[in-house]
């Protein structure tokens, strides 16, 4: 086993953390108070390379490895959360899908411009109706000849209000199917946007597809196969998602321990107390705890074959981490925990959509059970 | 021992529940949204004598004891933390510094347009030094013939934006400090010298005002110092004992309305070909919920009895302020989890909530300050000096 | 200016699940409500108190089991209530002979300008009390107002017929029943309502009881109704589900409420 990273990856994170500490923090909470996200920040991650991370050379990507990756998000999510998730559905639920899934042409027509920062991905798989239960979606997927018409409504599309493409999974007569279908399409109409807890500086659409007619050559994947596209696209965003709530809970922790060094109170540092120390040591044994999991998580997807028990154990656990050290943290802050000026309250509000965002803790539980029992002669479902 | 309510208190909480339904819940949300504090709410709720409820009826009062304070911040922190808040700084420790420790002129001066929502109060204590270490306050105020000159400020002052009347303590012997050298004062805000300097933004309770104060040689009469000259510090912590318990009881009306929230979406809503209901998952956040809940009752509704009968309470009211306000972050945050996606756009009540909750852990006495509170009773029994 | 109001109580329905398959009523949390039209009826006689100056008094529609309504009426501003109450091992009263009482207890009261009542109950669908005393009492009536007023003698009230409204009026004394919803009854004022629960104060002193047996011959109330069972309603309707184009659903929908609002 390698625990160190190695001169390329130290080399990444010191671009992160550059990137992180210079472009986003000092605008991150105006940004959440706007609840916008500006277009030039993008671009500039996008010079960087952030929004083809994973994506081969070839299409102008970074070529990340795993562990890069997670490094990323984790740095990005410790300066803003919302920058890490818009990031993250991008590379992770969409240009990944097209790489992993996608036919040459659909590599050579989107990648390309996504890595560029061009194109933004939206990911629309659930629906009012399938949201722990995805795979009862219902928007219907009819063939007329060469083409696909889409008829449904998709909700909590990430990404909703800049995508230039959307990832839209569908039924059709031989099941779940996945059709790229671009913004501008007939048909498409990107509609309310959810006002959030967290997050707010990313964009949660509700996408109407009413009529919305798309090649057929749109289709990723095989006639059939759109469960395995979100399932792979899941697992991917599952340790991008894990590796954002690690880095909302490292940096949480440095603010509140910055903040109790400063602050006095009978007389000595806050610090001192060991009621502090214990929320910042325990925080900090939870993180680094973490880290080696999302780490090695983001390792496994790399190897390939199925880590999808093992995602969930690592976004279960970095979505409860996550909770929890931002709770501590804000009561280090006392009263400036909760006032909107300091950095703690977002993080907070950020870090609490975890435990939903990319499927709920209970249901992570339920696949992380399924491993257990599996092999054991009962069968587990949700 | 009888743990039923008295015919007088059920019928307080019937009026009280038919007049948040009818005048707050409407108007939650705006007052989350729009930075707005509940200003008509609260003069409603003078005219009806309800900003009065614990104090005596030749005060204004409903004399409906600390038991219908209770209930009243239940049915608030139900409906409206915000709501809530503002009426807790106004009564629970804005004006009962004055019922506590003010002198009969004094309560009829203040405290009956206070009780009649003619006056709002607000509670001056912290400064930008003094949070958890209220003695470090820095506010001075110095002897001059008939008046005391204050100068200095106060920071997170709720209801501070547009009380009529706030208590203030400030050092008036900065050589005796907390023993001795500080002492409380009714301030009137319309007093040349008092100004308000900014209001937070908050991540909760949004609608209310959190105000920082700034007294330039604000001269205040004699007559107006509460309680004794150097006593301030015990006027103020008695007022902050009975604020604790109000406010574990404002909790429990949150965690109540979470559990109500919980149950009723666990059986609306259908995934995997079933309602929520049947998941054991949500099963047992419901169970814990409503075990806690029912324990936080209890603890609530029995100190009120103990202050309603003259019995001693400060570690009790602690344990209140304290348990209340995890029980009701924890139900709340479960509430939101069983909501999921929804759990988290503001245009249901949990998102709110959820933001609202988390006040109830620091102030008022933080909820580390409670457990010293709460540790240093227990070993001063056993003959052991705690010190903060 | 005497007017007299007539109140009862209603398991409050938010307390109660009502099992069809199995034809029960299970009740979960026993609460009683005022009736929601006689909460009508109250507010009406406390504006007319305040508009014109009255003597209001209270009393129970029925033998109730408590004195409830007759505090709230007194904490949200009544002169007086008089709690009625039977033998206990009377026949249960029906409103024909409740109405009985009632017209009893008017005359020992002296008499009134007008006596309100709510014009039906919630529970029972009833509207029969303000009806029936009218003609014990041998006065006008007018049933299911929506607003009151008494002028010169002259009590007045608009009635709503379909989609119209129709003012009528009537000599006093007189009894005029009104509608639920037709007013907010005011919120009780708090110190009102501490006395009177507490017993205690001014306010105590206006509560008082009465037997039914001092005011008449209890033999002669023999009630016309029997209890035979207990059934429900028929299911409600199902709605429809709206299909095609934005547009179209909301047409259909606001057709729809058109509809009902004629109805
Ligand atoms: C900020 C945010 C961003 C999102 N982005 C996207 C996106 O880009 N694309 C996309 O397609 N979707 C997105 N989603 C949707 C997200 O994946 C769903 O919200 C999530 O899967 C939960 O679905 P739900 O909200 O319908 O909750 P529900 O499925 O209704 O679940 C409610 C609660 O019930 C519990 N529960 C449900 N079933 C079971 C069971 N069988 N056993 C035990 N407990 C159960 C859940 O754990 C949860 O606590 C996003 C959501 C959020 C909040
Ligand atoms: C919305 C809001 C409304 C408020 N309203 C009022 C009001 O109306 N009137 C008023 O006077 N004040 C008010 N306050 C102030 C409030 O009471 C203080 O914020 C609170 O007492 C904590 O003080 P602080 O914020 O300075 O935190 P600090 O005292 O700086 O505390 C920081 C952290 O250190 C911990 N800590 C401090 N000392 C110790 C110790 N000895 N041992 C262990 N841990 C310790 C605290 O628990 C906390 O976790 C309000 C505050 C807020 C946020």
């Amino acid at each position: 086993m390698e625990f160190a990273l190695n001169e390329e990856q130290r080399m990444f994170l010191n671009m992160f953390r550059d990137f992180a500490v210079k472009e986003i923090a000092p605008r991150a909470e105006d940004m959440d108070h706007e609840e916008t996200l500006p277009p030039d920040m993008l671009q500039k991650a996008a010079n960087q390379g952030f929004l083809g991370a994973t994506l081969p050379e070839t299409y102008f990507g970074a070529e990340l490895d795993g562990v890069s990756y997670a490094m990323l998000i984790e740095t990005l999510a410790g300066a803003s959360m919302s920058v890490a998730v818009t990031i993250a559905a991008h590379v992770s639920l969409v240009a990944m899908s097209i790489l992993e899934h996608g036919t040459e042409a659909h590599k050579e027509e989107w990648l390309m411009p996504m890595a560029a920062g061009e194109v933004l991905g939206g990911f629309a798989l659930t629906e009012p109706d399938a949201g722990s239960d995805v795979m009862a979606l219902q928007t219907r997927a009819t063939l007329e000849g060469e083409e696909v018409v889409l008829d449904g409504v998709k909700t909590w599309v990430t990404n909703g209000g800049i995508a230039g493409l959307f990832l839209v999974f569908a039924r059709g007569p031989e099941g779940v199917e996945a059709f790229l279908v671009p913004r501008d399409t007939p048909g498409l109409t990107v509609g309310y946007r959810e006002p959030t807890l967290g997050l707010r500086s990313a964009t949660f659409h509700t996408v109407y597809l009413e009529g919305c007619r798309v090649k057929l050559a749109n289709r990723l994947g095989e006639a059939g196969g759109g469960s395995v596209v979100a399932q792979r696209a899941m697992d991917r965003m599952a340790v991008a998602l894990a590796a954002a709530g690690l880095g909302v809970a490292a940096d949480a922790v440095e603010v509140a321990a910055q903040f109790a060094t400063e602050r006095v109170q009978f007389g000595v540092p806050i610090a001192q107390k060991q009621a502090i120390q214990n929320y910042v040591a325990e925080s900090f044994i939870e993180i680094e705890a973490l880290r080696y999991l999302v780490y090695r998580t983001a390792w496994l997807i790399d190897q390939g074959g199925d880590a999808s028990a093992d995602v969930a154990v690592a976004k279960a656990f970095s979505a409860r981490v996550a909770r929890t050290v931002t709770n501590r943290m804000v009561q280090v802050m006392g009263g400036y925990g909760y006032m909107e000026d300091y950095p703690m309250a977002r993080k907070y509000r950020d870090a609490r959509t975890l435990g939903i965002v990319g499927g709920p803790t209970e249901l992570q539980f339920v696949r992380v059970a399924q491993r257990i029992f599996a092999g054991r002669d009962v069968e587990i479902v949700p | 021992m009888d743990f039923t309510f008295s015919p007088e208190h059920v019928a307080l909480r019937r009026m009280i529940r038919e007049f948040v339904e009818n005048e707050v819940v409407p108007i939650a949300a705006e007052l989350d949204r729009e930075h707005k504090v509940p200003y008509e709410v609260m003069r409603k709720l003078g005219e009806l004598g309800l900003l009065g409820v614990c104090f005596p009826q030749e005060y204004g009062g409903m004399g409906a004891g600390e038991t219908g304070y209770c209930i009243l911040m239940e049915e608030l922190g139900r409906v409206c933390t915000s709501t809530a808040t503002n009426v807790g700084a106004h009564i629970g420790i804005g004006a009962m510094a004055i019922y506590l420790d003010g002198n009969e002129e004094q309560k009829r001066k203040y405290l009956t347009p206070l009780s009649r929502g003619e006056k709002f109060a607000a509670f001056g204590l912290t400064e930008p030094g003094a949070g958890s270490d209220a003695a470090a306050i820095r506010t001075r105020a110095v002897r001059e013939g008939d008046s005391w000159i204050l100068d200095g400020g106060k920071v997170f002052i709720t209801n501070g934006g547009y009380a009529d009347v706030v208590t203030v303590m400030a050092v008036t012997d900065p050589a005796l400090g907390a023993r001795g050298g500080v002492t409380a004062f009714i301030v009137e805000t319309d007093w040349e010298g008092f100004s308000v300097a900014r209001e937070e933004d908050k991540m909760g309770i949004r609608g209310t005002s959190t105000a920082e104060l700034v007294f330039e040689e604000l001269r205040v009469p004699h007559e107006n110092v509460l309680g004794k000259v150097g006593e301030g510090f015990v006027t103020f912590m008695k007022s902050l004992d009975m604020g604790r318990l109000t406010l574990g009881a404002a909790c429990l009306g949150g965690a109540q309305a979470a559990l109500e929230w919980a149950i009723r979406w666990a059986k609306t809503r259908k995934q995997f070909g079933a309602e929520l209901a049947h998941k054991q998952s949500v099963q047992w956040m419901i169970a814990n919920m409503a075990t806690e809940i029912e324990a936080l009752r209890s603890l609530v509704y029995r100190v009120a009895w103990l202050v309603d009968t003259g019995r001693p309470f400060t570690q009790l009211a602690a344990m209140c302020k304290m348990y209340g306000s995890e029980v009701a972050s924890r139900a709340i945050d479960m509430t939101l989890q069983i909501h999921g996606g929804l759990g988290l756009t503001r245009d249901f009540p949990i998102e709110r909530a959820f933001r609202d909750a988390r006040i109830a852990e620091i102030f008022e006495g933080t909820n580390e300050i409670q457990r010293i509170v709460i540790a240093s009773n227990i070993f001063r029994e056993h003959g052991v000096r705690i010190r903060p | 200016m005497k007017v007299i109001v007539i109140l009862g109580r209603v398991l409050d329905p938010r307390g109660i699940v009502i099992n069809r398959r199995r034809g029960r009523i299970f009740v979960n949390r026993e609460e009683y409500l005022l009736q929601p039209a006689d909460r009508c009826a109250l507010e009406t006689a406390l504006r007319i108190k305040d508009g014109m100056g009255a003597d209001v008094t209270a009393l129970p529609r029925g033998p109730l089991p408590d004195d409830d309504v007759l505090r709230q009426a007194l904490a949200a501003g009544v002169d007086r209530a008089i709690y009625i109450v039977g033998r206990a091992d009377s026949p249960p009263y029906d409103d024909a002979a409740w109405t009985k009482v009632v017209a009893a207890a008017v005359d020992r009261l002296g008499g009134a300008d007008l006596v309100l009542t709510g014009a039906t109950t919630l529970d029972t669908g009833q509207g029969q009390l303000g009806p029936r005393l009218a003609e014990a009492m041998g006065w006008p009536q007018i049933v299911g107002a929506w607003t009151v007023e008494a002028v010169d003698g002259k009590v007045q009230a608009v009635l709503q017929t379909g989609e119209d409204y129709v003012a009528v009026e009537a000599d006093m004394p007189a009894v005029v029943t009104v509608l639920p919803g037709a007013l907010k009854l005011r919120y009780p004022d708090g110190v009102r309502l501490v006395d009177i629960y507490r017993g205690v104060g001014e306010i105590a002193a206006a509560l008082e009881q009465w037997n039914v047996a001092d005011l008449m011959d209890t033999e002669a109330l023999v009630p016309l109704l029997e209890r035979r069972g207990q059934d429900f309603p028929p299911e409600r309707e199902r709605g429809t589900r709206l299909a095609g184009t934005v547009e179209e659903m909301a047409q259909a929908a606001a057709d729809a409420l058109r509809q009902r609002l004629r109805r």
